[in-house]
C-alpha cells in the first residue's frame, strides 16, 4: 500500500519521507508536505498559481532543486502553496503549477522553511513505485 | 561511533580512513550523553573527509545533528590546497548575534514592562514571508556596503560599527555573486527577525565572573541589556541555495567525493572556491545591517517607553558576532603560520586578549562570544581566550536537546508561554503555536555548555544574563 508522507525527527530541523506510484506523484506528495509543516491554508481564501518547470542532473537534485524552487517562489510571490500539479517534461525535467493563497490566509502550524538540504536525500524507483526522503533548514 | 575520552571536557573521535584527521568533541559527562543520542558524531566524522582540514574535525559543547555538518561544528581547511564547503557555513550565512546594553536596571524595566513589550512587539518585524522596517530600495547599498550603508540611511549610531565583528562590512563582498533570486528574497526583509529560534530578548544582567571583561564590555550587575538573534533572512537562504547547486556539478570537475552531498566543496582558490567566498561575504554584509537595524528599533522602543531621546537610553552596542561563517585566517599548524578557511557552523569565533582584529578598548581583555541560551534560560557573555584549542572558535548557543516533534508533543504553545510568564517572563510571539518546538525543555543546559567552553578554555565566562523578555519569531 502506498502512504502519504510522514514527518521525520530532526534535532535541529525536520525532514519528510513519502511514497508514491511515479514521480511527479512523489514530487507532489513532498511538496504537499512540506507546505503542511509550516501551514493549512484558512478557509475562503482566494487562490492563485504559479508554473515553474525545473531540469536537473538527477532525481535527488531534481527533488531539492523543484522543492527549493517552490520556497522561492512562496517567499516573493507571497503565496502559500497548497495543491501542486505536477508533469514530466522529460528524463529529469518537471513542470509544476502551484496553488496557493496569500501568506496572510494561512493558519502556521510550524515555522517556515529556510531552505531544503541534500542531507540523506533521497528519490528512489522501488517495486511498489517511488519512495523519496528530504530534510528541510527551518 | 567510537569515542574516546581524553580529558574531563574532551573526547576523541579516533580517524579512521578515509577520514583525514580525528574528530574532536568539547564536553562534560552530562553533555556527552546528549551528543551521542542523535547522529551528530557521525557527523564530526564526515567533516573529517574535507580535503585539507588539519588538525580535528572540532565539536563545540552545544553540538547537536545539524545536515551535513553538525551544528556546532569546526573545521579549518588550508586555503593552499583544501576546500570551502557551503555547508560548513549553513543556510543562514552570518547568522549571529548582538548584544546591546543600557542605562536601566530591572527596577526600571519593571515600571516600563508593560510598555516595553508592546513597543518591541509593534517594532519587531518577525514571521513568515515579507515584511522589514528598512525600504526595500536600500538592498543595493547594504550588500556593498553592509551595516555602514544602514548607519548612512538613518539607522543606528556610528559607535556601533566599531563593536561589530570586521565593522559590520565583510572583507570580499561581491554582489555580483548573489543572484536576482536572492535579491528578489531579500529585499522586503531588510530589518527582520524571521522566525524559528530568531528571537530579541530583553534580559537582566544576574552575574558578573570577571569584573575587568565586564567594564571593557560596558556591563555591570542589574543592567537591562538587549540580545538579538538572527541572519541573513531569505537572501542567505537562496545564496547557500544557489551555491550549492553550482558546487554540485563543480565537485566532479574537480574529483571531489563527499560522504554527504551537503557537504559539498571546491577547492578554496577555485573559480568556485572564490564565486562562493564572494557571494557569502555579500549575505553577510546584509545580516550586519539587518541586526544594526533591528537594535535600532529596539534603541526607539525603549526610548518611547521611557520618554525619552535614543541617544539617552545608554544602548550602547557591547559586541555583535557571527556564528554561521567560513573565514580566511592565519593561525599555528604544527609550530607554522598557516593560512586557513574556519569554517563555523553554529560556532562563535572567539578571538583572544590581543587579537590585532579586535577594537582598540576590547583588545585587552579580549572579544565577547555571546552565547544565548533558549528563551526560559540564562545566557551568557564568554571572552575569547590566547590558546584557543580549536581555531579560536567557541559554543554559539545551548544546542537543542530534542526534535520539534518530541517538543511539540510535551506541550502546546499556550502552556510555554503561561510557565514562562509564571517565571516573570513576558512573551511577544509570532505565533503562540509555534512557541512549544522553541520550550526550555527542547534546549541542553546552557549554563554546562558555558562550564565546558570556560573549562576547555575555549572562551572564559564574564557574566550571566536572565531573560525577562522575549520577542520571538
Amino acid at each position: 500500500m502506498l502512504l502519504p508522507y510522514t514527518v521525520l525527527s530532526h534535532t535541529a530541523d525536520t525532514g519528510i519521507e513519502a511514497t508514491a506510484a511515479s514521480f511527479p506523484e512523489l514530487l507532489c506528495e513532498l511538496a504537499t508536505g512540506m507546505f503542511e509543516l509550516m501551514g493549512r491554508p484558512q478557509p475562503g481564501s482566494a487562490d492563485r498559481a504559479v508554473t515553474v518547470e525545473v531540469d536537473s542532473t538527477d532525481n535527488r537534485e531534481l527533488v531539492v532543486d523543484t522543492l527549493s524552487e517552490l520556497i522561492y517562489q512562496s517567499e516573493v510571490e507571497d503565496l502559500f502553496f497548497y495543491r501542486f500539479d505536477i508533469a514530466t517534461t522529460g528524463p529529469l525535467g518537471v513542470r509544476v503549477t502551484a496553488t496557493g493563497v496569500g501568506n496572510t490566509a494561512v493558519e502556521l502550524v510550524g515555522p517556515p522553511i529556510k531552505a531544503v538540504t541534500y542531507h540523506d536525500v533521497a528519490a528512489v524507483e522501488t517495486e511498489a513505485g517511488w519512495y523519496g526522503r528530504v530534510y528541510f533548514d527551518v | 561511533m567510537e569515542i574516546q575520552r581524553l580529558s574531563d571536557v574532551v573526547w576523541v573521535i579516533p580517524r579512521r580512513d578515509p577520514m583525514r584527521v580525528p574528530g574532536r568533541v568539547f564536553a562534560s559527562d552530562a553533555l556527552i550523553e546528549t551528543v551521542l543520542q542523535d547522529r551528530a558524531t557521525v557527523q564530526v566524522a564526515n567533516v573529517a573527509h574535507l580535503r585539507g582540514i588539519v588538525e580535528a574535525s572540532y565539536a563545540m559543547p552545544d553540538i547537536h545533528w545539524g545536515y551535513g555538518f553538525p551544528i556546532g561544528g569546526v573545521a579549518a581547511t588550508t586555503v593552499e590546497d583544501g576546500v570551502i564547503s557551503p555547508g560548513g557555513v549553513g543556510f543562514d550565512i552570518c547568522c549571529g548575534v548582538r548584544l546591546i546594553a543600557s542605562r536601566f536596571t530591572e527596577k526600571d524595566f519593571e515600571e516600563q514592562r508593560a510598555t516595553i513589550m508592546a513597543e518591541l512587539d509593534r517594532r519587531i518585524p518577525r514571521g513568515i514571508g515579507k515584511g522589514g522596517i528598512a525600504p526595500p530600495g536600500l538592498i543595493r547599498d547594504i550588500l556593498e556596503r553592509g551595516a555602514a550603508a544602514a548607519l548612512d540611511a538613518g539607522y543606528g549610531w556610528e559607535s556601533d560599527l566599531e563593536r561589530c565583528e570586521e565593522r559590520g562590512l565583510s572583507k570580499g563582498a561581491d554582489p555580483s555573486r548573489v543572484s536576482d533570486k536572492a535579491i528578489n528574497r531579500g529585499r522586503s526583509q531588510i530589518g527582520s527577525l524571521g522566525a524559528g529560534n530568531h528571537f530579541l530578548e530583553v534580559q537582566i544582567v544576574d552575574q558578573i565572573h570577571d569584573e575587568e571583561a565586564a567594564r571593557a564590555y560596558g556591563l555591570a550587575l542589574g543592567m537591562v541589556v538587549v540580545m538579538i538573534h538572527c541572519g541573513s533572512r531569505g537572501l542567505g537562504h537562496q545564496t547557500c541555495t544557489d551555491q550549492l547547486q553550482l558546487m554540485g556539478s563543480a565537485m566532479r570537475r574537480y574529483g571531489i567525493a563527499v560522504p554527504d552531498r551537503q557537504l559539498a566543496c571546491v577547492p578554496v582558490r577555485s573559480r568556485e572556491g572564490e564565486q562562493y567566498l564572494g557571494a557569502m561575504a555579500t549575505a553577510s554584509n546584509y545580516a550586519w545591517a539587518n541586526r544594526h537595524i533591528l537594535a535600532d528599533a529596539a534603541r526607539h522602543a525603549f526610548a518611547r517607553a521611557f520618554g525619552t531621546s535614543p541617544e539617552r537610553t545608554g544602548m550602547h552596542l557591547v559586541f555583535d558576532v557571527a556564528h554561521n561563517l567560513a573565514k580566511i585566517e592565519t593561525h599555528d599548524v604544527a609550530g607554522r603560520p598557516t593560512e586557513l578557511c574556519v569554517h563555523r557552523k553554529g560556532a562563535t569565533r572567539a578571538f583572544g586578549p590581543g587579537h590585532p582584529e579586535l577594537p582598540p578598548d576590547l583588545r585587552a581583555v579580549g572579544q565577547p562570544v555571546l552565547v544565548p541560551g533558549s528563551m526560559g534560560t540564562a545566557s551568557w557573555v564568554l571572552r575569547g581566550e590566547v590558546g584557543n584549542p580549536a581555531f579560536d572558535s567557541a559554543a554559539h548557543g545551548a544546542g537543542r536537546l530534542m526534535s520539534r516533534k518530541r517538543a511539540k508533543a510535551q506541550q502546546s504553545g499556550g502552556e510555554v508561554r503561561l510557565r514562562l510568564e509564571d517565571d516573570g517572563i513576558s512573551v511577544r510571539p509570532g505565533s503562540v503555536k509555534l512557541l512549544s518546538e522553541e520550550a526550555p525543555y527542547a534546549y541542553k543546559d546552557v549554563d554546562a555548555v558555558a562550564d565546558v567552553c570556560h573549562r576547555a578554555k575555549l572562551a572564559a565566562k564574564v557574566a550571566r544574563l536572565r531573560p525577562v523578555g522575549v520577542v520571538k519569531g
